[in-house]
């Protein structure tokens, strides 16, 4: 299949590329690793007059500390949330999340920010942002602002981006003692979209867990905080009988759909399998 | 593919009813309507443009009303075609019941999809027919609203 024919901008400020979407008309796509994009043009799902590509810009780009909070840059590739060294120090639900995301080849070209902007409820670093409470910092011709995970994901593919306004970055804050994470998804086969996934942090104290953090996908229209598990778990030291209060919780946080593929029950069944799977895996990053 | 729901409206039935059968009423009340017209009595065409994720599409269908009992029930078929990004075809039916000043309408529709939307959405589809649904009738619900506080002509 051939796109249909579009102009492309190459453009070289989040001003710049803002401009182009207002003179567009907002008949125009951004486009950033361009995993999801282009596959659609070349389907013809999608027929913008014209793509800004943000590969170029510079304020999109880089890693950086600054006051506690990991600044990752909306351009950062889905690769260097594997092997970058100050992820996997700062925001390791994004490392362990990474091995998860689709295969190599995408990986070397897909953007955080994109997976992010997309939205897609079956992918994994979204999940990964709600349940590190990440923030994330948007520009608008009004001037920039940041959105906590929680409220940025609104539905299908739906986020707090307004038409024309540019994901910049990602801000997450960084692991305290005692931190523990956790990560795993059921998928058909490695790479597939997840039937069911999740992402779990926690500070492991002597007196049990806390600050508990869990966010399921792939069980809903984006994101889920999982508030009934993370209060069940909340200062209890994690054994079996913990676990099973979390799981058991879990019917109250997920209405799951029923899909044509399989029922909402099976959905439910799965997550409490997971769940179970990654709290006794916790593994310990700070 | 089914999908089923109720929905509660704060309008009586005879209300409701005559809107079903407005033309500005369902203009308001479809997502990403962008051009409604009355072809009979019972039957309308409309063009919505639609922007979910990936998939951006002008559709082109017609929607017919039968089985019509005034006030009670009826049946809502209608196809629409995206061009090259697929089509879709369905029916629901629909049954008012009031409930004190309000109306409860229950509706089961059968909805198929074809073409590259179904191909390459899939495991979504149902989610966004529901998502869009529950627009539809958040957007009829306002408009009931608004209908009964503006004078009547």
């Amino acid at each position: 299949m051939k796109s249909p024919a579009f102009e492309y901008v190459r453009a070289e400020s989040v001003a710049d590329a803002m401009s182009a979407y207002a003179e567009a008309d907002g008949d125009a796509v951004y486009l950033s690793g361009g995993h999801s994009v282009v596959p659609s043009l070349a389907l013809r799902l999608q027929a913008p007059a014209l793509l800004i590509d943000l590969s170029n810009i510079a304020a999109l780009s880089g890693i950086s500390l600054h006051d506690g909070w990991l600044r990752i840059g909306a351009m950062t590739r889905h690769v260097q949330a594997l092997k970058d060294p100050l992820i996997a120090a700062h925001a390791p639900l994004f490392t362990a999340a990474a091995p998860f995301v689709a295969h190599p080849a995408i990986r070397n070209r897909g953007t955080l920010g994109g997976s992010l902007a997309h939205a897609d409820p079956a992918s994994e670093f979204p999940a990964a942002a709600v349940a590190m409470r990440a923030e994330l910092e948007i520009a608008s011709s009004q001037g920039i602002r940041r959105v906590p995970a929680d409220d940025f994901f609104v539905d299908i593919y739906e986020t707090a981006i307004e038409p024309g306004e540019v994901l910049q970055a990602i801000h997450v804050p960084s692991p305290v003692a005692g931190q523990v994470i956790g990560f795993d998804e059921i998928a058909r086969r490695r790479g597939d979209y997840a039937m069911v996934g999740a992402a779990v942090q926690a500070v492991s104290r002597g007196s049990g867990l806390e600050d508990v953090s869990i966010a399921l996908f792939s069980v809903g229209n984006h994101p889920v905080r999982a508030r009934k598990a993370q209060a069940a778990l909340t200062g209890r030291m994690i054994d079996a009988d913990a676990i099973a209060d979390a799981q058991a919780a879990l019917e109250d946080d997920l209405d799951p759909p029923d899909d044509p593929q399989f029922p909402a029950s099976m959905r439910l069944h799965l997550a409490r399998v997971l769940l179970g799977r990654v709290l006794a895996n916790l593994e310990a990053v700070a | 593919m089914e999908l089923n729901g109720s929905q509660t409206l704060a309008a009586t039935p005879d209300q409701v009813w005559s809107a079903l059968f407005d033309r500005a009423v369902l203009e308001q009340a479809i997502p990403g309507c962008e051009s409604l017209e009355q072809t009979s009595d019972t039957s309308f065409s409309a063009v919505v443009k639609l922007k979910i994720g990936p998939v951006s599409a002008r559709f082109k269908g017609d929607v017919e009303l039968s089985d019509i009992a005034p006030g009670l029930s009826c049946t809502l078929s209608g196809k629409g075609s995206g061009g090259i990004a697929g089509f879709a075809k369905g029916a629901a039916r629909v049954t008012l019941t009031p409930q004190g000043a309000q109306t409860v309408l229950d509706y089961t529709a059968d909805v198929a999809v074809g073409g590259k939307l179904a191909a390459l959405g899939n495991r979504l589809i149902k989610a966004t027919a529901q998502k869009l649904t529950g627009e539809f009738f958040a957007n009829f619900n306002t408009a009931l609203t608004c209908e009964e506080t503006a004078p009547t002509a």
